[in-house]
């Protein structure tokens, strides 16, 4: 492919939910649903493009390697499912904040800053990309129009907006300390002072830590997850905390052949396995199925920060494991969204029994458990699985254990409680107070609110099975 | 004739302001005198950005100026204290336990802490000293958010916090390319916040003790 033809294929990724934003707000009856999938559509298309023609180097405002291209398709796939998912969700809240065409155009913007994050040939653009996210997901969180998915809205954005300051430090300290935030230059530039470059890859962890759900400064991420509707907090952990961690390995990636390399390498991977024993100790004791996503999601961040840290085939299975969490997860979160459709409860307590009710729901629901937490033979396995052998490769024995304790604990905490919520046994009364059917009664699921994550479940069992080979040739051109 | 003052010294001057602002804010507990606060302090990292306009000849950092007086010396300042005349009373932070003394004192060791953190850490790669004044005024701004409740008062935390690293950046690095774009993000961020305060949606005196809330632990 030539270079022309890649930077053409670029813009038309990035335009495409640009453009969707723009027409998703006229004045017409479902102009916004068919805008929005025709721009993902696009999106989607443009990225398989990127993917599987695709080649590395710099190309004018566009930067390209591996990474960047999963990246890109990973993001515009889980657009692509969580807008037909929001075809069947959002119809179903009472009294949304905003009305659906705004939904669907902020849906639409926030894909776009995403894709801008991931594509950018500058730092600078990547900061405020990254922020923009922040920017145009507020209200997305606060949908329900609920107290509580209000003041989650309100500690998302203060405290990621709060800790992005200080990445907006770390690029400032990357231009004084290198002359320039371009990426292709950057990476070819030797480190002209290790001490700033180091607090420069302090403050990115930090800033985009904090986005991430870096460990402590994760405050935010349970609550948005759990707060904003299925479709949104599908993309929140499927692709908006990857997009953060791209945004930090980028910065971190400066460092190679610097003096201070390992010691910073050292320090994201404490952070890194830090996070992930956290999330893997708290998620057996949540009440709430789609905050025990969320730690989950945490959990998956914390493993690819060390996987990334590591390098080598680390790094290669942070990029499986990115691509397969994202399929899984976003599956679990759909599915979560049938349950509260049907249970009008996220308390585990409220929604024992799931399969009597939703039979496929409650099957796909807990295979989509099993498929995040790294149970073979799907994607998040093997990405966890090249993690460990990086970590033992490298003689870290302390490492290695660790990692071990968080893939057990989060396996054991995270499908015990789903196992337990979807076959146990109902505690609801046989008739409900809204007259609804009782729990023990199924009910005739929608055929597209299974349709979309059984898709997305198959997708993170062949990325596990098949794609591999596809995502190592890809993926070897990245810097770590 | 020599000047009466060069302009490191009233740059010198003025740092020692924006961190006597800052520790004003940090022991306000009526939220309309920290609006103000925030105000006057936006106006004085303005005047900042025209001193180093003068020293640089960079004319991004007029642009910041005024951006910096316009946005957050006026516009959303004004529009929080419209927010607060809803109320008939003064508003007055609930706070987290802890009395107004206790956080100007955290405030003050903040203050040192950051100040020992630059020179042993950061001076020897930044040899401008004025650099400690934006890190401080960052580092004090965390603290502003992490010890609030009320809504607008964490907002002026954020603001304080975004003229700390526009600061920082101009500084630093007065040719950063984007200056004026980061700052025009961290506006509109800005603009959201106050938005999601103004719509009314989120109550501006919500306490964690609220029992719906109680959702969001765990």
């Amino acid at each position: 492919m030539i270079a022309m033809d890649q930077t053409a294929i670029f813009v038309i990724l990035l335009a495409a939910p640009a453009a969707g934003a723009a027409v998703s707000l006229l004045p017409r009856d479902g102009v916004e649903i068919l805008a929005s999938m025709l721009s993902a559509g696009a999106a989607l298309a443009a990225s398989l493009l990127l993917l599987v023609f695709g080649t590395a180097g710099d190309f004018g405002f566009f930067y390209s390697d591996g990474l960047t291209r999963i990246m890109a398709f990973t993001i515009s796939a889980v657009f692509f499912t969580s807008v037909a998912y929001s075809a069947f969700y959002i119809k179903r809240i009472r009294e949304p904040l905003i009305r659906f065409r705004w939904y669907y155009s902020l849906l639409d913007l926030f894909t776009f800053t995403m894709l801008l994050a991931v594509t950018v040939n500058d730092l600078g653009f990547i900061w405020i990309a990254v922020e923009a996210t922040t920017v145009s997901s507020a209200l997305l969180v606060a949908l329900e129009r609920e107290r509580t998915s209000i003041e989650a809205a309100w500690r998302y954005t203060l405290i990621v907006s709060a800790g992005l300051v200080a990445s907006l430090l770390s690029v400032v300290f990357v231009y004084f300390s290198q002359g320039t935030l371009v990426i292709s230059t950057l990476l070819t530039k030797p480190v002209a002072n290790d001490l700033l470059m180091a607090v420069a890859v302090g403050f990115a962890l930090v800033g985009y830590g904090t986005k991430a759900g870096i460990a402590p400064m994760h405050a935010w991420l349970p609550d948005a997850h759990s707060e904003a509707p299925s479709p949104v907090s599908a993309m929140f952990s499927g692709i908006l905390l990857p997009t953060s961690i791209y945004a930090l390995v980028r910065t971190f990636s400066l460092l190679q052949g610097s003096a201070v390399f390992d010691a910073m390498r050292n320090l994201l991977i404490g952070f890194g396995i830090f996070t992930a024993l956290l999330a893997a100790v708290i998620i057996g004791n949540q009440r709430n199925y789609k905050r025990m996503l969320a730690y989950s999601s945490m959990e998956n961040m914390g493993i690819i920060l060390v996987g990334f840290s590591l390098g080598g085939i680390g790094a290669i299975g942070a990029v499986v494991q990115i691509v397969a969490h994202a399929f899984a997860k976003s599956s679990a979160f759909y599915e979560a969204g049938n349950i509260v459709v049907a249970f009008d409860s996220k308390s585990m307590s409220a929604v024992q029994g799931v399969v009597n009710r939703l039979k496929f729901s409650g099957y796909l629901f807990t295979l989509s458990c099993f498929a995040v937490t790294g149970a073979p033979p799907f994607g998040v396995f093997v990405g966890e699985f090249m993690i460990l052998s990086q970590a033992m490769s490298s003689g870290n024995i302390l490492l290695t254990v660790l990692l071990a304790i968080a893939y057990v604990y989060a396996f054991i905490g995270l499908n015990r409680q789903s196992i337990l919520m979807i076959f146990g046994q109902s505690n609801s009364p046989m008739v409900d107070a809204a007259g609804k059917a009782p729990p023990d009664h199924a009910v005739r699921e929608n055929l597209l609110s299974l349709a979309i994550p059984l898709a997305n479940l198959v997708i993170s069992l062949v990325v596990g099975l098949y794609m591999i080979p596809v995502i190592l040739q890809a993926a070897t051109g990245f810097a770590l | 004739m020599a000047p009466v003052a060069s302009f490191a010294e009233v740059e010198g001057l003025l740092g020692i302001v924006v961190i006597i602002s800052a520790l004003y804010l940090q022991g306000q507990s009526f939220v309309d005198p920290t609006i103000r606060g925030i105000s006057a302090q936006s106006f004085v990292i303005s005047a900042i950005f025209v001193i180093l306009y003068l020293q640089s000849g960079d004319m991004d950092l007029v642009y910041l100026a005024i951006v910096t007086a316009i946005v957050r010396g006026i516009l959303i300042p004004n529009v929080m204290l419209y927010q607060v005349r809803r109320f008939k009373h003064s508003l007055r932070e609930t706070g987290m336990g802890l009395r107004i003394p206790s956080l100007v004192i955290m405030g003050v060791v903040i203050v040192i802490a950051g100040y020992g953190l630059y020179k042993t850490v950061l001076l020897s790669v930044l040899p401008n000293s004025l650099v400690a004044v934006p890190l401080v005024l960052i580092l004090l701004s965390f603290l502003l958010i992490a010890t609030r409740r009320n809504a607008l008062m964490q907002m002026t935390g954020f603001l304080q916090e975004e003229n700390g690293v526009l600061y920082a950046g101009a500084l630093i690095t007065p040719s950063i390319p984007l200056l004026i774009e980061f700052a025009v993000v961290l506006d509109i961020l800005g603009v959201v916040l106050v938005g999601v305060i103004l719509s009314g949606t989120r109550d501006v005196l919500r306490t964690l003790e609220a029992p719906e809330l109680e959702q969001l632990t765990g």
